[in-house]
């Protein structure tokens, strides 16, 4: 972990304010960041990847573990163990496990990312087919659908607004997880708030903090309005 | 109708059996009864009596354990199950519509399931709404805009989208309120009689076995069928003391449930327009059957009673004393007697669906229908007697 709490490079304590801002560690100095701002373009593209593929492969693993427990209640039990005892593990702790098997480096981070993803989406997953009233599927039963037919036309779709809001929340909780992704050397915005071993810079710490905040709120505002294109007939007054 | 009408099929049901695994006693014993082409056949009994399960081994959504049904004289075993229910029409007393889809998709259900093109869909679906009395702007609602009463119209319209032979409706009107509900049988016995389907049809209620029934199987306890016969052979013969009980006291009251109020001399009223002058009204009135007038409209449509006092004048009122409810001439008797004595009122109009006077309604005339009724019965038992 050397490297990550490598000693500073004096320069990142400058700006052209000469202002005494930074030696004292004020809690927000605009001028550094006016001269600092580039160096986030990288951290927040990665985080951007971080989240974006833990997200994306928690959500292809959870969605075929809920569709295999909808089709055979017994798994539900145990789908939910697993992931439950994943969702468990401190993230930190699973970089560690990881380490001799990844490596150093997004991968293990994504891996751990994704891990953790799992119980939340595929909780919202098998309680959105759950809550497929049963009167619907009898009916589509009755008139001739096939199980999977079902599956894809009539309970998916229902379940789509809980499947969104699991998503939701699972790209919420990753856009704050992925900030400790520096720990196992991945990148992100957890660089620019990690910098150095005992010193806090404040303003590194809020601004890096400030992009994950807007991301997540940005990524929940995605989603909820897809959650919304997906399921017109939620808009529409009972 | 527009669209081709394919010839209805009768239901065989032989020797059916369903034991439950695990249960001990048998859901359904030894069925056996024939529903011929186009008519209604109503399962009725009392809850636990197998209706239900009998019903849903003609789709198979249960599977029978022994015996067979034939639709056509072909057995419901041969093939593919989900193929064979895209060709029976199933309408459950829950509905089920698709809450995600808009009603002129969930009509068009079964259609998309078989590959129609979109454009015969959609005109198939428009169609339905028409025949089921939905408004076309209705096809781009979703369920949760309907009322109860049109979300079961709409379900009955998914059922009948690629025009089936056999219908099978479980409870379908069970969990409408009892005006709407009586409406929506009315509806469906109109459909019915231009539709011509082979319809399964379950309830727990013998008035509405009675009402839509051209023939009522009976089924008590343990799945076994207590009787099959027109409902005037099951109120006048019950075949044992079940059906007796099952079909109850008020039996001859029952029987006003078999009569349409459009198939008994109505009586007539003397009618009077706006600005009539009331003098030959007030003879008329007089020397009628009805000692009351009513005002109606320039189509002959009843717009309430004239009193005395309206017709005390020299020409006749726009506004009538007292307003009229009307009575649709589908209803049955039993309704019309129902709303006669709701209202406190001798007397009610009758309308046709277009809202035209067709006669009137009085206590008198249930009465005399009852008390005819009541000595064919007795004629009928006599005639029975020696047989026991």
């Amino acid at each position: 972990m050397t490297d990550v709490l490598a000693a500073v490079d004096e320069s990142f304590f400058t700006d052209r304010s000469g202002g005494s801002c930074i030696q004292d560690n004020k809690l927000f100095c605009p001028g550094w960041v006016a001269d600092n701002y580039d160096r986030y373009v990288e951290p927040t593209l990665q985080h951007l990847v971080l989240v974006g593929s833990a997200v994306a492969a928690g959500f292809l693993i959870a969605f075929a573990l809920a569709i295999l427990a909808h089709r055979h209640r017994f798994l539900s039990t145990p789908f939910l163990a697993g992931t439950g005892v994943l969702y468990t593990i401190p993230s930190i702790s699973f970089f560690f496990l990881l380490l001799p098997v990844t490596g150093r480096g997004a991968l293990t981070a994504i891996i751990a990312l994704t891990a953790f993803n799992l119980q939340i989406i595929f909780r919202n997953i098998t309680t959105g087919l759950r809550n497929v009233p049963s009167e619907v599927t009898e009916a589509a039963t009755g008139i001739g659908m096939t199980r999977s037919q079902i599956l894809w036309r009539v309970e998916l779709p229902l379940a789509m607004p809980e499947i969104i809001a699991g998503l939701r929340i699972a790209t919420v909780s990753t856009v704050a997880l992925a900030t400790l992704a520096v720990f196992a050397n991945g990148g992100g915005l957890g660089t620019e708030i990690v910098t150095g071993s005992n010193i806090t810079f404040k303003t590194g710490i809020i601004v890096a903090g400030s992009i994950a905040v807007a991301m997540a709120i940005l990524f929940d505002g995605v989603l909820l309005l897809i959650g919304k294109l997906l399921a017109p007939w939620k808009r529409v007054a009972a | 109708m527009a669209h081709e009408s394919a010839s209805a099929s009768p239901v065989r049901f032989d020797s059916v059996t369903k034991r439950y695994p695990g249960a001990e006693t048998v859901a359904v014993e030894e069925l056996s009864f024939e529903v011929p082409a186009g008519e209604i056949c109503v399962l009725v009994g009392p809850s636990g009596c197998g209706k239900t399960t009998a019903l849903r081994m003609v789709n198979r959504t249960v599977e029978m354990t022994s015996g067979d049904i034939t639709i056509g004289g072909r057995s419901v075993k041969d093939g593919d199950p989900a193929r064979l229910r895209r060709e029976i029409g199933y309408v459950i007393q829950q509905i089920g519509l698709f809450p995600h889809r808009t009603i002129a998709e969930n009509i068009g259900t079964v259609p998309s399931l078989l590959g129609w093109d979109k454009e015969r869909i959609r005109k198939r679906s428009a169609e339905l709404l028409e025949l089921i009395g939905l408004d076309p702007e209705y096809g781009d609602r979703y369920p949760a805009q309907l009322s109860g009463g049109q979300q079961q119209r709409v379900g009955v319209a998914r059922a009948l989208a690629v025009d089936p032979t056999v219908m099978l409706m479980d409870e379908p009107f069970g969990a409408i309120d009892p005006i709407n509900r009586s409406r929506l049988q009315n509806e469906f016995l109109r459909l019915q009689a231009e539709l011509k389907k082979t319809v399964l049809f379950v309830t727990h209620d013998v008035d509405e076995a009675i009402k839509m029934g051209d023939r009522v199987a009976v089924l008590k306890k343990g799945g076994k069928l207590a009787q099959f016969a027109t409902p005037t052979e099951l109120l006048m013969e019950p075949a044992d003391e079940f059906v007796e009980d099952f079909v109850g006291a008020d039996r001859a009251l029952k029987r006003l449930a078999l009569m349409r109020i459009r198939d008994v001399r109505l009586w007539k009223a003397p009618v009077a327009r706006a600005g009539d002058p009331c003098e030959p009204v007030r003879e008329a009135v007089a020397a009628a059957e009805v000692p009351h007038a009513l005002l109606v409209d320039g189509e002959n449509r009843p717009l309430g009673w004239l009193s005395d006092r309206d017709l005390s004048r020299e020409r006749v009122p726009v506004i009538p004393d007292s307003s009229a409810e009307l009575l649709d001439a589908d209803s049955v008797l039993r309704d019309g007697l129902a709303y006669l004595l709701q209202s406190g009122s001798l007397y009610a109009p009758v309308i046709d669906p277009r809202g035209r006077l067709l006669g009137v309604l009085s206590v008198e005339i249930i009465s005399d229908f009852l008390a005819s009724d009541e000595a064919s019965e007795s004629e009928l038992t006599a005639a029975e007697r020696p047989h026991d």
